[in-house]
């Protein structure tokens, strides 16, 4: 039954193929070509191909129905649902069992007539059996053969079918053979060459084309020759990759390579060597013949261009990622080098990041090395400037702040900026040290550091991806070198004593030392400024240190403390000029700067002018004080007089008590909400400060809190001016209180004189006046003089006074006006103080 | 030049107390009794030489004079351990050691016989410093000596050391118990008319609140005088810590005084202390925070003197000034946060003739002297209450007057012969005159008071210009 079948089947066959050569005019059915083409077709039924679509027959009338409705022919597609339907739903005997398979069947001839219809000249229902591929143009798609490699192959195939693969191979082998006009073997030498950057015999550089091809001449299937090409993108690769290094090693001395770009080289060439390494191996294999799976058949050697690609997949893959970072790192150097091959080692393929991880530890070395000799030893090894800190020569009291900075360009993306921030911090710490300080204990400090973080002081003990180490090591340097740094900063530099002697002298919180400097300075500066000679002040400070306790302070402290005279203008005053200046000295002046000195000399200024205005009224305190007027000389005035002096005394004295009441509270405000605070803030502060930038921002906070809450600061510009009319109006105040009491004395003085019949020798000019007017009566008429000079000196003086107090109220309550709007919070307390009793809010409301 | 500050102690009291200061003083620049600087004090900061002179020996030696007109107190002084302290030189006692017999008049005619050998020596001291700042006098008001040698002292330092500040430190009697001394009312009065035109300042130490302090405040039950001169020394050496602890602000007598007398004639001063303790007392250690202190200073049973308004006068009663000294390790912002307090709460009332605000100045503590609180305060204050003192010794003096007691023994002396008792008369406006001014500053029109009166205020003292030194300042 089964041979029944078999033979049947055979039969079949026998007739389709006749069918369909028979449509061709010139076959008969016995020629060859009936016969090959009939083995042929047994074969291809033989072979046990399977089509590669999955068995449903669903899935095919769908897709032929879609096929369908895509080209329009919607009519068409629905009527073959209906077949389709009909088709599937059929059952039972005379039916078809393998329904699919027809389906599909139809589907490929119809698919296959469609293409044949496009395709111009071809006639056939079933182009792709392939029996006539000579007579067709040359269609490279399928590989050529002829009768006689057919013929053998269709032999095995017929004895044994188990040999079927081998014999196909060994039918390719020969095809290709014989279709190539070179031969494998030597292209694959030749690849191998090129991969070496070697031109071969046929395989050669292109430079139009910039890469290696098999000339056009070179009669080689399209297949080889695209593999050829594709395996020597290697030697593409290479050659990009080995140009980097031999330019790289040519121009090293130059700057432009720097150490970090020759570490990226050697380690190029270390990988490079592997690379050689394969090739070798490579190339000897390529002479081996191929181990054969049958010993009756003859083969190739043992590389393929086929095998050879594989083979080349790692080191492609390695070669493509260097001739990526070489592209990358042409123009880059130092840490900019690292951080962008540092990008590429961020890869998920473990293979891809192995490797960057090998090649950046190369790589990076250096700048660790670099790391590492600027944190323990502050040396700047860079002469390549491939360091992100980038130093400068600078004098020594902007070391700190200008000296060194980062550079951002060169620093690699995997030091993050803190971490830099601090690698900066602690080798400037180190210099600073070194340069200001003049110290060579940090060394221990160093070393300790390095200990404690585990890593010796030796070189070339970190590497890359131990950013932990690094980290920890800076952080163990920063640690130590700031702590050691602050050390130095106070307790041999003084920094605290210093920073007091600051405030106590320029901020005047030696209250003895200021007063006698008032006291003897004083009288000096209201010459004009340019005849006062500061020699002389020099003098005369040295005379206010020697006789205030601050003639305890430290000797150095003392030294330091100088008198500057300001540039003066023409008709300025000693006052306006005189000031106190302290001379930082490294290291110190890094803190205490020419700007930072600046600013405290104009709170100095300040603080000056309103010491001297407090002198000025304590002054007037003084000739008005409570034992100075004996009065019992003025019960010889009349009635009227007494009261008009009466009430100009009281006047003085009120307007005294409000502007005493003013700079007095104005003192305390300056001391208890300024001074002490910002420097009880500033002292804690300076305890907990970890480094040099920690003092500086804290200095920089004390003396920024004191510019702004004494009315320094920019947005108190109105206020401050409007003070400083103030305190003018005051110190006039002053010189009319001395004149007002100047004058009763001197009334005093003459009544009595008046009172008693000697003569008074004094020679005013009052007195003469009266003497002259009538010598023999001029105690009557003296007295009538006297009383009407006294009154109108009075009356003079009680205007003048009126018109201060008047002005002095309106500008005071345009400059109590004006402190709500300050944006400073602790102005406020100075209007609390001002205003304690509500006095001025009282007053105003009544206005 | 250290604003030096010659102290003249007169009279028992006077000698009394001044020894307390100067033995307080001692104590916290660590001075040895013998002058000597203790080993222990190289603290420095502080100001020796405001109060004390270095002779050729490094022995501190106190700007004092020592005055008396019996030799008791004196005599002590030099035999006690301090003997070696002082000047010998700047101790006077009259010739005949019979002292004053109480008697103002006696005390001050002896003055003005002994005015050579005292200005000498004054002067003496004068030139010894390089820029006098002023005087400080410790008297008592009501004996002889204190009283009217003191009077003479102030009269003859206003005339010549006109420029030179004068504060007095004065013990008022107790009003409370009866006196030994009679005439008291009159030595008082006569004293006071001094004080009120002669002196710059006056420190009023009411023995009366001394003693209710030591009674109520530090429970003894029979506070002895030694006890009571403590609380003085104690005041007085915290007034001047400022002087000798030199900082930012009043550093110098005249701007601690400046402030706090912005009214020429009202320039008496009361006081205030807290914590107070006395020697040998267990105390009960308190809390001491810069408003507690603030506020305590305020409270009147701390107060140093006894007011004697009654209340609806004393609700009328207002600060001219205030200043605390508050010693001791004190946060800064603590003191705004205290005065903020009590301007919400309005512990205080103030003069509303003009502005007016409570005064803090920090000073430091003397590192020698321990002490159980963290912080201690002094207030000096002028109040207005001030004036029921002034005019319980008014009324006192009228009672007696009125009954022209006692007058005989006053008449003996030059001022009061032929029966002049102007004198007296004139005290007596003089110090009715500063009550009245007193009361004016209670009421907001202080500026135009005494306007429609001049006599009242400028009464000087009239027809007795030939007492006067007729060297004027000028």
């Amino acid at each position: 039954m089964e041979e029944e079948d078999q033979r049947k089947i055979l039969d079949l066959v026998k007739e389709l193929v006749h069918r369909l050569l028979s449509q061709n005019p010139n076959q008969n059915p016995n020629s060859p070509d009936f016969s090959s083409s009939l083995r042929y077709a047994i074969r291809i039924l033989q072979s046990r191909l399977t089509p590669s679509v999955s068995i449903d027959a669903a899935a095919i009338a769908e897709a032929v129905k879609r096929r369908l409705a895509t080209q329009g022919k919607s009519s068409q597609a629905l009527t073959f649902a209906d077949l389709y339907n009909k088709f599937a739903s059929k059952t039972g005997p005379g039916s078809i069992n393998n329904k699919w398979a027809v389906l599909y069947l139809l589907k490929i001839v119809s698919e296959d007539r469609k293409s044949a219809e496009s395709a111009p000249g071809s006639t056939f229902l079933l182009p792709n059996l392939g029996l006539h591929d000579s007579e067709l143009s040359d269609d490279t798609r399928v590989p050529k053969k002829d009768d006689t490699g057919w013929n053998n192959g269709v032999l095995l195939v017929t004895m044994d079918p188990e040999n079927l693969r081998e014999i196909a191979f060994k039918e390719f082998v020969n095809l290709v053979r014989e279709e190539n006009e070179v031969s494998e073997e030597v292209l694959v030498r030749d690849v191998l060459y090129a991969c070496q950057g070697i031109d071969g015999k046929y395989v050669k550089f292109d430079a139009d084309v910039d890469g290696y091809v098999l000339p056009d001449a070179v009669k080689v299937p399209r297949g080889t020759r695209l593999m050829v090409r594709k395996l020597c993108e290697l030697g593409w690769l290479f050659r990009k990759v080995k140009d980097y290094i031999c330019g790289s090693m040519d121009r090293f001395p130059a700057e432009d390579v720097g150490t970090v770009g020759q570490a990226f080289s050697a380690a190029l060439q270390d990988e490079l060597t592997d690379y050689y390494k394969l090739l070798t191996v490579l190339e000897a294999q390529a002479m081996n013949p191929i181990p054969l799976v049958s010993e009756t058949a003859s083969s190739g050697n043992y590389l393929s261009l086929r095998r050879l690609s594989v083979w080349f997949a790692e080191p492609m893959v390695k070669m493509r990622l260097m001739a990526v970072l070489v592209d990358k790192c042409r123009v880059l150097r130092g840490g900019a080098m690292a951080g962008s091959i540092h990008l590429h080692a961020q890869h998920g393929d473990p293979l891809v990041r192995q490797f960057m991880r090998s090649l950046l530890q190369r790589v990076c070395s250096p700048l660790f090395e670099m790391v590492r000799s600027w944190v323990l030893e502050g040396e700047l090894e860079d002469i390549f400037s491939e360091f992100f800190v980038v130093g400068q020569p600078v004098k020594a009291e902007s070391l700190w702040r200008e000296g060194y900075r980062l550079h951002s360009g060169m620093l690699p993306s995997f030091i993050s900026q803190t971490l830099a921030q601090r690698i900066l911090r602690t080798g400037k710490s180190i210099n600073f040290l070194r340069v200001c300080c003049d110290d060579r204990g940090w060394a221990d400090a160093a070393t300790e550091a390095a200990a404690a973080a585990g890593t010796t002081t030796r070189r070339g003990s970190l590497g890359y991806g131990e950013s932990d180490a690094l980290e920890n090591l800076v952080a163990e340097a920063a640690k130590r070198i700031d702590k050691y740094l602050l050390d130095v900063m106070y307790t041999k530099f003084k920094f605290k004593e210093h920073c007091l002697a600051i405030k106590r002298y320029l901020l005047l919180g030696q209250g003895d030392f200021v007063q006698y400097l008032m006291d003897i300075v004083g009288p000096e500066l209201f010459e004009p400024a340019n005849t006062i000679s500061s020699f002389k002040l020099a003098g005369l400070l040295e005379t206010a240190i020697r006789s205030s306790n601050a003639q305890y302070d430290d000797p150095d402290v003392l030294d330091r403390l100088k008198v500057k005279m300001m540039s003066h203008g023409i008709g300025d005053r000693g006052w306006d000029v005189f000031s106190l200046q302290y001379d930082a000295r490294v290291p110190l002046d890094t803190v205490f700067t020419e700007s930072v000195m600046a600013r405290y000399l104009r709170i100095f200024n300040f603080l000056w002018k309103l010491r001297r205005v407090e002198h000025a009224l304590i002054g007037a305190w003084k000739t008005m004080k409570p034992n100075c007027i004996t009065s019992h000389s003025f019960t010889k005035l009349q009635g009227a007089v007494k009261l008009q002096l009466l009430s100009t005394l009281r006047r003085c004295q009120v307007l005294w008590d409000e502007m005493n009441h003013f700079v007095t509270n104005l003192q305390y405000y300056i001391m208890f909400e300024v001074l002490e605070v910002s420097w009880s803030d500033f002292s804690n502060e300076m305890d907990i400060a970890r480094d040099l930038d920690d003092l500086l921002a804290a200095h920089e906070k004390y003396l920024h809190s004191i510019v702004e809450k004494s009315l320094l600061g920019e947005r108190s510009q109105p206020l401050y001016k409007s003070l400083f009319v103030l305190f003018d109006l005051i110190l006039r105040f002053r010189s009319q209180v001395d004149r007002l009491y100047e004058g009763i004395h001197e009334l005093q003085a003459r009544t009595k004189a008046s009172s008693l019949p000697t003569l008074d020798k004094n020679k005013s000019r009052r007195q003469t006046i009266d003497n002259s007017s009538d010598p023999g009566s001029w105690i009557s008429d003296g007295r009538k003089a006297l009383t009407q000079r006294a009154e109108e000196f009075l009356r003079n003086m009680g205007q003048e006074l009126d018109a201060t107090a008047k002005e002095y109220t309106n500008l005071f309550e345009g400059f109590l006006s004006q402190l709500p709007l300050q944006q400073h919070v602790d102005l406020k307390f100075l209007l609390f103080r001002l205003d304690f009793t509500e006095f001025y809010t009282q007053l105003h409301s009544v206005i | 030049m250290p604003r030096e500050i010659i102290t003249l102690q007169v009279g028992q009291c006077g000698n009394q107390i001044g020894m307390e200061f100067w033995k307080q003083l001692c104590l916290e620049h660590g001075i040895s009794k013998d002058g000597i600087l203790e080993d222990f004090a190289t603290q420095g900061g502080d100001r020796k030489d405001v109060f004390f002179y270095q002779a050729d020996d490094q022995h501190y030696i106190p700007r004092a004079l020592l005055i008396d007109l019996e030799p008791r107190v004196i005599n002590a002084i030099q035999n006690s351990e301090y003997r070696n302290l002082y000047n010998h030189e700047n101790i006077f006692v009259s010739d005949h050691g019979g002292g004053a017999g109480n008697n103002w008049a006696s005390g001050y005619h002896q003055g003005k016989g002994v005015e050579e050998d005292i200005m000498d020596m004054i002067d003496r001291e004068a030139d010894g410093s390089d820029s006098l700042e002023g005087f400080v006098l410790c008297h008592s008001i009501a004996g002889g000596t204190g009283s009217g040698m003191g009077s003479y002292l102030l009269e003859t330092l206003n005339d010549r050391y006109s420029k030179k500040l004068v504060q007095t430190y004065s013990v008022f009697p107790n009003q409370m118990e009866t006196s030994d001394v009679v005439v008291q009312p009159y030595n008082s009065l006569l004293t006071l008319k001094r004080l009120t035109l002669n002196a710059d300042c006056v420190v009023v130490l009411d023995n009366t609140a001394l003693n209710r302090i030591a009674v109520e405040r530090l429970h003894l039950t029979n506070p002895t005088f030694a006890q009571t001169n403590s609380l003085v020394s104690t005041v007085m050496s915290a007034s001047t810590t400022t002087l000798r602890y030199p900082g930012y602000m009043n550093n110098d007598l005249v701007g601690l005084l400046a402030s706090l007398i912005p009214t020429p004639r009202c320039h008496f001063l009361m006081t205030g202390y807290t914590p107070l303790t006395v020697e040998r007392q267990a105390n009960v250690i308190r809390k001491t925070t810069v408003l507690d202190v603030m506020r305590r200073l305020l409270q009147t049973k701390n107060i140093m003197v006894s007011s004697y308004a009654r209340t609806k006068e004393a609700s009328q009663a207002k600060y001219i000034s205030i200043l605390n000294i508050i010693q001791g390790e004190v946060d800064p912002t603590q003191v705004h946060e205290s005065l903020q307090r009590i301007r919400e709460r309005k512990l205080v009332n103030f003069i509303e003739w003009g502005p007016a605000s409570i005064q803090v100045a920090l000073s430091r503590k003397s590192p020698y002297v321990q002490t159980s609180h963290r912080v201690s305060g002094l207030m000096l204050a002028s109040h207005t209450s001030i004036r029921h003192l002034f005019s319980k010794c008014l009324s006192q003096y009228e009672k007696l007057r009125k009954k022209q007691a006692f007058l005989d023994n006053y008449r003996k002396f030059p001022m009061f012969a032929d029966n002049d008792l102007s004198e007296f008369d004139e005290s007596r406006d003089i110090i009715e005159s500063l009550v009245d001014e007193y009361k004016a500053c209670e009421s907001p029109d202080y500026i135009k008071w005494g306007m429609e009166d001049p006599d009242h205020i400028l009464t000087g003292e009239g027809n007795v210009t030939g007492t006067v030194d007729p060297k004027l300042a000028v």
